[in-house]
């Protein structure tokens, strides 16, 4: 049964705002859309900004990466500010409370050796990237065209500090409460020879201007570390004893997931785009191709430190091959 | 064996939350050394600001991700569920009049761009600030904006859908004549380097006016029956404080670490203060004259947000750093009888060339402006109302010939006069390269000759119409070019929104006067 109440009813004047109604029709649009689109100024700029003269305030040469409309590019995951934090809310309640399990059934400290040193060693100092990642989308938060692109690089930059703090969590809890284990890992990050690529490549790509290439390498350098550290790994610590590893392992690799997806759904305006398509295309095969190319050089000491320290996970037959078929994406090749 | 931190025999080795706290944010930074530090942080140095120790930064605030998120979107939660009731229920209806949205449609026009440039710009300092201290401190800020911008975007899009003068606000702000006001103050601190936006935006704006510039639309809100903009205002206060407390820590910190950032420092806030106080301009007139139901007047509100609160508080802090208040504020002082009369005189001239109309205050009004402002408001400005009165009767409702002549470094209109006289209008000449500039006041003028390279760049709105640069050289066709509507602009009595009012006011009357049989209930 239903009951009806009576409400005045007047007619709307307007659906939605102009500019959306440009875009796709008078009809009421979601609020990621009103929240998001053409919300960027984009002419009449008022002075130069002292730090580039060269450019305007906002300014689409920031990248050779361009879209003929900026807005062709739609987060897919309609991720304006409330559905965001919500996201992440609920993301980081579930690693505590995975924390809370491992911290409750000591899971840590049955881990294996060969497990605890790749944490402690290889895995912790990895909050250092993330802190890299932070810098480097900060600067295409500022840096991109259009706010939906800036905002996908906004959120994704607050991601990493976030991820950097669930390292971090770990780092304390494996290190029986204190930071001792944090401290070591920058040692680790900032000496040992495994890890010298990965902080090459991230401080090359922090001073990196153009904010699409500099996306593009640290992307590359994501998806060889992510698929291995938790992907990879994540099953061999299923069958080796290391459950501790498994719990927190599906929690980044679910951030992973989710953060891919802004990624690629950029990569596939970029080609998609009427007029700049194949530029676009071409550029991605050209400095597509290149990132991965470096990415693996960078990551194949690291992955052969963790097959040393497993005793053979066929860590770098796995980067290799994932390698391969990110580089076939970006070149349209055939893996 | 399993952990147990609550196990007091232990050695104590649980960190305490502010030791948890670092570790979880601070030590993440590293010397670099395959990229010169220089390279990496390239814009420190070009203002001649000087940071020894990065780590001296104090957080305000200790938030990590995850509290942060969850406080968020638990505020968010509550907001929404405010915006989807009022939108369902009619709320619209409930408002002391329709005219009342022009203060809204100056906020979504105006000010709702400001919260997105922060943004963009809080993410520079997020990128570009050799500290993580300070980084993370304005990344938060950086989404915080965003946060603002949508949460304002979706309280004024459900008014979008029934009144005027809300719905081509981002191009309005890259185009019309006022806004062009806010967007040149903005676009200023954008084109500055990290310390002196830091200053500009963190501690001149969301600190030292921050509660002269949104305060009066939040308090306005909520004595007109605007429910939404009310609870965003209180949901978007927890985030504010923490905008101002970060302005606070900034200015604290740049002036200990060095003493040659004083001198600077203070250059910044005299510029910042005027510059900011400017934008105000808009704000009085929009306490004085578009509220149909007042909260208090430009007057008392300057009183108390900068002179009691700012001057009285702030200032008195500072000067224990050498800092002393603003040049120009005694200026800023003698204005607060007549700023706001000067301003709404000149919009409500030429409101037909505005997104927001304006309209004659009615004798009620006057009766309040005349005990608000007993020193100036019967000798100036009341006369020029009751004139204005019989025009009106008459049939002649006054606009302005043509446009006015904008300031060089402000952009409000040349109207204000001679601090202290308020008979006498004000006009500062300067030259610079062979060319003239002209600007409003002794503070612009000051601003102008500090840096005439940067303000001679301004896209003026007025010279560019006269130069044919927005849709053609006659008033129509700029207001085509601006994308205004059918009842976006001019006067309010008769207009769209004010019809559209009355009728509805007078179906709901209708309707309560009709019991209705067929209620809930059964």
């Amino acid at each position: 049964m239903q009951y009806e109440l009576k409400t005045q009813v007047i007619e709307p004047q307007r659906q939605t705002f102009t500019h959306i109604a440009k875009r796709y029709g008078d009809k009421p649009a979601s609020r990621y859309i009103e929240g998001s689109i053409d919300v960027q100024p984009k002419e009449h700029f008022q002075y130069r900004p002292t730090w580039d003269p060269t450019r305007e305030i906002y300014d689409d040469s920031y990248s050779v990466f361009r879209l003929t409309d900026a807005y062709s590019y739609l987060d897919p995951r309609q991720y304006y500010y409330a559905p965001y934090v919500t996201a992440r809310s609920g993301h980081h309640e579930a690693f505590a409370t995975s924390l809370e399990y491992i911290e409750a059934r000591g899971l840590l400290e049955r881990l294996p050796d060969g497990w605890r040193s790749v944490l402690a060693e290889l895995v912790l100092p990895l909050r250092h990237l993330e802190s890299a990642g932070q810098l480097i989308l900060c600067g295409m938060a500022r840096f991109g065209w259009g706010a939906t692109v800036t905002q996908s690089a906004a959120y994704s930059a607050f991601d990493r500090v976030g991820n950097a703090q669930v390292l971090s969590r770990v780092g304390i809890a494996l290190g029986g409460g204190t930071t001792d284990l944090l401290a070591e890992a920058k040692e680790h990050w900032l000496h040992d020879a495994p890890l010298q690529g990965l902080r090459r490549m991230a401080e090359e790509t922090i001073v990196e201007t153009d904010w699409g290439l500099a996306l593009l390498r640290l992307d590359a350098v994501d998806r060889l570390v992510y698929d291995l550290l938790y992907q990879h790994l994540d099953d061999e610590a299923v069958v080796s004893g290391a459950p501790a590893y498994s719990l927190v392992a599906q929690h980044m690799a679910s951030w992973f997931a989710d953060n891919r997806r802004w990624i690629d759904a950029l990569y596939t305006a970029w080609r998609e785009d009427p007029e700049l398509g194949a530029t676009n295309a071409a550029l991605l095969a050209e400095h597509g191709a290149a990132a991965v190319d470096t990415a693996l050089e960078v990551v194949t000491p690291f992955a052969a430190r963790i097959d040393e320290l497993l005793g053979g996970s066929s860590a770098v037959d796995r980067i290799t091959t994932t390698a391969a078929e990110v580089r076939a994406a970006h070149t349209g090749a055939a893996a | 064996m399993t952990l147990a931190p609550e196990n007091k025999t232990k050695k104590a080795k649980k960190l305490s939350m502010k030791a948890r706290y670092e570790a979880l944010t601070r030590g993440l930074d590293w010397e670099p050394s395959y990229v010169e530090k220089d390279e990496m942080f390239p814009h420190l140095d070009y203002e001649g600001i000087k940071i020894h120790d990065w780590a001296a930064w104090e957080d305000p605030f200790r938030l990590t991700i995850d509290a942060y998120c969850k406080y968020q979107a638990e505020k968010d939660k509550r907001l929404y569920a405010v915006l989807d009731g009022f939108a369902q229920g009619q709320g619209h209806l409930g408002l002391t009049d329709a005219s009342y949205l022009n203060a809204m449609k100056i906020f979504i026009q105006g000010v709702t761009p400001l919260e997105y440039g922060a943004h963009r710009h809080f993410a520079y300092l997020a990128r570009h600030f050799a500290g993580p201290g300070p980084r993370f401190a304005a990344l938060c800020q950086s989404i915080d904006e965003i946060r603002h911008m949508q949460t304002e975007i979706h309280t004024l899009s459900n008014y979008n859908k029934y009144y005027s003068g809300f719905h081509n606000w981002p191009e309005e702000y890259d185009r019309v004549w006022y806004l062009s006001v806010p967007k040149s103050f903005f676009e200023d601190a954008l084109s500055c380097g990290p310390f002196e936006f830091l200053i500009a935006v963190g501690f001149s704006f969301e600190y030292l006016l921050t509660n002269l510039l949104f305060v009066p639309f939040m308090s306005g809100s909520s004595f007109n029956g605007d429910l939404p903009t009310m609870t965003f205002g209180f949901s978007a206060q927890s985030d504010e404080s923490r905008h101002m407390t970060l302005g606070l820590e900034a200015i604290k910190f740049l002036l200990e670490q060095d003493e040659a950032n004083v001198p600077i420092v203070q250059g910044w806030i005299d510029k910042w203060f005027w510059r900011s106080y400017r934008v105000t301009a808009l704000v009085a007139q929009m306490l004085d004259y578009m509220l149909p139901r007042k909260v208090m007047s430009w007057k008392e509100s300057f009183e108390l947000y900068f002179e009691e609160q700012m001057l009285g508080g702030l200032f008195e802090d500072l000067a224990f750093y050498g800092i002393t208040p603003p040049r120009h504020v005694e200026d800023a002082i003698k204005e607060k009888e007549i700023l706001s009369h000067q301003v709404y005189w000149t919009l409500y001239q030429f409101s037909f060339a505005a997104a927001f109309t304006t309209s004659a205050p009615s004798d009620e009004h006057m009766d309040w402006l005349s005990q608000a402002y007993p020193d100036t408001f019967d000798t100036h400005y009341r006369p020029l109302w009751e004139k204005e009165k019989k025009n009106i009767e008459a049939g002649g409702r006054h606009f302005a010939p043509g446009l006015p002549q904008l300031c060089q470094v402000c952009q409000v209109p040349m109207l204000f006069t001679e601090p202290g006289d308020a008979t006498t209008f004000a006009q500062r000449e300067s030259e610079f390269e062979g060319e003239i500039y002209h600007t409003c006041s002794n503070g612009c003028q000051w601003i102008f000759e500090r840096e005439p390279e940067k303000y001679r760049q301004a896209w003026l709105p007025v010279h560019q119409i006269y130069q044919g640069n927005c849709g053609g050289p006659t008033v129509p066709e700029v207001l085509e070019w601006y994308g205004l509507q059918d009842g976006d602009a001019g006067e309010y009595i008769g207009s769209r929104d004010h019809r559209n009012w009355q009728a509805w006011q007078g179906e709901a009357a209708a309707d309560t006067a009709t019991p209705d049989e067929t209620k809930a209930g059964a």
